[in-house]
């Protein structure tokens, strides 16, 4: 009996593993064609490679605060597909949404001799320590997506990245654009505590500070989850009713769980806004679901990170805040965009 | 003098039916006064849509739960239904293109049993059997599989609006009702009905109990302690992939991180019901007690604007105190 099982064991195991390399050959970012280039406007300069062809390439490491993140999981992949137009050689570490794991990250890219790190930051001060040591071990610091606090800015060679506030800025535009006269929504927040959460918020209600807008309930979510997003919309729903005019969410996917509450109580014509302008939030744009949604170019964000990288190694001065625009993204100018991959 | 004994012995029977009320019965009586309260303050609680709100989001949850109670009922514990549950609403979604949505069902549901099957054979394989070490195992395959979840999808969330092909039994399953009340929510009934009959009116069933209870002397007795883990996994992992496909069909969306949390939620609704940590003894009924106090705490606290760093520390502070009361139990 037991040896029947330690055959079935090994045999579950030699399985797995077949299937998950199998899987992983399936997705890997390298054998993407090196001529495949984006559509999307690109503003970073690409270097001339041949001036580097003989010293083969620099190693960088990409350091992922969650890659069940889905917008870094996406940049990670960006990575590795234009780090060798920079003369990059990338690696992928994941900090799986730990922020002693991300030290630890940081630690190993060093230990491996990286030239370059770009770090997305699970916590933005507890990183600080891991980021000093590794400039001053003479590594090139970028922080991606997310910036250190203004005091700890030292730590880092330049940051690039969307500014959140602003999203939270364009999302109340977009509110009293469609509501000159005035409207009552409810906001539902992305994790709680995340600093992408918080600038959102922040500049979304500084924003309709002095505006008709008003915010009659808001919740931010556990995670970044569609179903507690949904969750809260139909608690919601059950407690404001018809007067819910527009709800802010702040990601797409969120938005999905909202338009499916929103629909089971046979609720029409809400204003919905999102923040992300990805796969999910361009479809339900275009279906007529979403009002608006606010896109993050996470192309461009890593081409950007990967040109100042390689401009500081080769000793050139850089500009150490670099936000990359978002685009407000309606029904009425979607087609102009170039639908995203993630 | 007789009468002092008298009023001495009503006040130990008095003592005796509080304590009993406070440790069997405290959910029921927590569940009321959080209906009573939220009742007063936002009277729309009661209110025909909320009620269809909260049987929907009973669906996902329970299915994890009902699978869970086997474990823990069979004195181990099952921390894997997170990757489980990411893994197969993944992969379900993703297959209704070209299986169709029966294919692709039948493909979801047998890669949830599958993975169930296969957390025992490891626990059986590895010697794993007191409940800290089935922990750490489900653990390490939970990040299995949820793993390959991530490489599976790439790290994409699968829109049910981008499938181009029928999905109407997921719209169904996630929006239909029969009556007043959800497809969703006759599912649990029908599942609920099924796992109730088979833990207490078959053989199979009952040996759960008694692996839970003692294994030495389950096994002296004739009980196959190897088959009734095995069998507790499997339900598991059934349980999971049914709990999968009701929420992405809820939500109409997979991501390869949809199943976080529902692990400690599953074991919050098991152990807050009344079913004993260290396995022997608890039912599918009291886990239907404890998935409604979670549920309802959760609808409750968002109607009463409850912040939800504050719903984190109540929920916390529930568990804490069903496992305070449990481990009462046992002395």
């Amino acid at each position: 009996m037991k040896l029947a099982n330690k055959k079935i064991l090994a045999i579950l195991l030699a399985v797995f593993m077949l299937i998950s390399l199998a899987a992983c050959g399936g997705t890997a970012p390298n054998k993407e064609k090196g001529n495949e280039k984006s559509a999307v406007n690109d503003s970073a300069e690409k270097p001339d490679k041949s001036s580097d062809s003989g010293k083969g390439l620099d190693k960088i490491a990409f350091i992922v605060a969650d890659m069940a993140n889905e917008s870094q999981a996406f940049s990670s992949r960006m990575f590795q597909k234009y780090g060798k137009d920079y003369n990059f050689e990338v690696i992928i570490l994941d900090a799986k949404g730990d922020v002693q794991a991300e030290t630890q990250a940081v630690n190993n890219a060093v230990a491996q001799g990286v030239k370059a790190l770009f770090v997305n930051p699970n916590d933005i001060n507890a990183i600080v320590p891991a980021l000093e040591a590794a400039k001053s071990a003479g590594v090139v610091v970028g922080l991606y997506s997310s910036d250190l606090p203004a005091d700890k800015q030292s730590a880092r060679d330049f940051f690039v990245g969307v500014n959140d506030n602003q999203a939270g800025e364009a999302a109340a535009q977009a509110f009293m654009d469609f509501f000159p006269d005035g409207a009552t929504i409810v906001e539902i927040g992305g994790q709680s505590g995340h600093d992408a959460q918080i600038k959102r918020h922040d500049g979304f209600n500084n924003a309709i500070k002095d505006s008709k807008i008003q915010v009659i309930d808001y919740k931010a979510t556990q995670q970044w989850s569609t179903e507690q997003a949904m969750a809260i919309m139909e608690d919601m729903i059950t407690k404001h009713g018809d007067k819910i005019q527009g709800v802010f969410v702040h990601w797409d996917n969120g938005a999905t769980g909202v338009i499916q509450a929103a629909k089971a109580a046979n609720m029409e014509g809400l204003f919905i806004v999102g923040v992300d302008g990805n796969r999910a939030g361009f479809e339900q744009v275009r279906q007529g679901d979403q009002s608006v949604t606010i896109m993050q170019n996470f192309e461009n964000m890593t081409k950007k990170s990967l040109e100042l990288a390689r401009k500081v190694i080769d000793g050139e001065k850089v500009e150490p805040l670099n936000f990359i625009p978002l685009d407000i993204v309606n029904i009425d100018n979607i087609d102009s965009f170039t639908p995203p991959e993630w | 003098m007789a009468e002092r004994i008298w009023n001495m012995k009503e006040q130990i029977n008095f003592k005796n039916v509080i304590q009993t009320v406070f440790r069997d019965y405290l959910v029921l009586a927590a569940i009321a006064l959080l209906v009573i309260i939220t009742s007063i303050v936002e009277p729309k609680f009661l209110t025909t849509g909320n009620m269809t709100n909260i049987m929907r989001q009973f669906g996902p949850l329970i299915m994890v739960a009902l699978g869970m109670t086997f474990v823990i009922i069979g004195g181990f514990i099952d921390l894997s239904v997170s990757g489980i549950l990411s893994l197969v609403a993944v992969v379900t979604i993703s297959l209704i293109e070209p299986l169709g949505q029966v294919g692709a069902l039948i493909v979801g549901i047998c890669l949830g049993t599958f993975c169930g099957y296969l957390n025992s054979v490891l626990i059986l394989a590895s010697g794993a059997m007191k409940q800290a070490e089935a922990l750490f195992i489900t653990y390490g395959m939970s990040t299995v599989y949820g793993a390959l979840a991530l490489i599976y999808s790439g790290g994409r969330t699968k829109q049910m609006s981008l499938v181009k092909a029928n999905t109407s039994i997921y719209k169904t399953i996630g929006t239909g009702t029969v009556g007043i009340l959800s497809v969703s929510f006759i599912m649990f009934l029908v599942c609920l009905l099924l796992l109730y009959i088979f833990q207490n009116k078959t053989y199979m069933g009952r040996t759960i109990y008694l692996t839970g209870g003692n294994k030495t002397a389950a096994e002296l007795a004739g009980i196959h302690i190897r088959r009734s883990i095995t069998l507790i996994y499997t339900i598991s992992g059934l349980m999971t992939a049914l709990g999968a496909i009701v929420l992405f069909s809820r939500v109409t969306a997979a991501s390869p991180v949809i199943g976080k949390g529902y692990e400690t939620n599953a074991i919050l609704a098991v152990v807050v019901g009344g079913t004993t940590l260290i396995g022997g003894n608890g039912s599918v009924l009291r886990t239907v007690l404890g998935t409604t106090l979670v549920i309802l705490l959760s609808n409750c606290l968002n109607l009463l604007g409850v912040s939800v760093y504050m719903q984190y520390m109540m929920k916390g502070a529930i568990l804490v105190l069903a496992i305070w009361l449990d481990s009462r139990k046992q002395l």
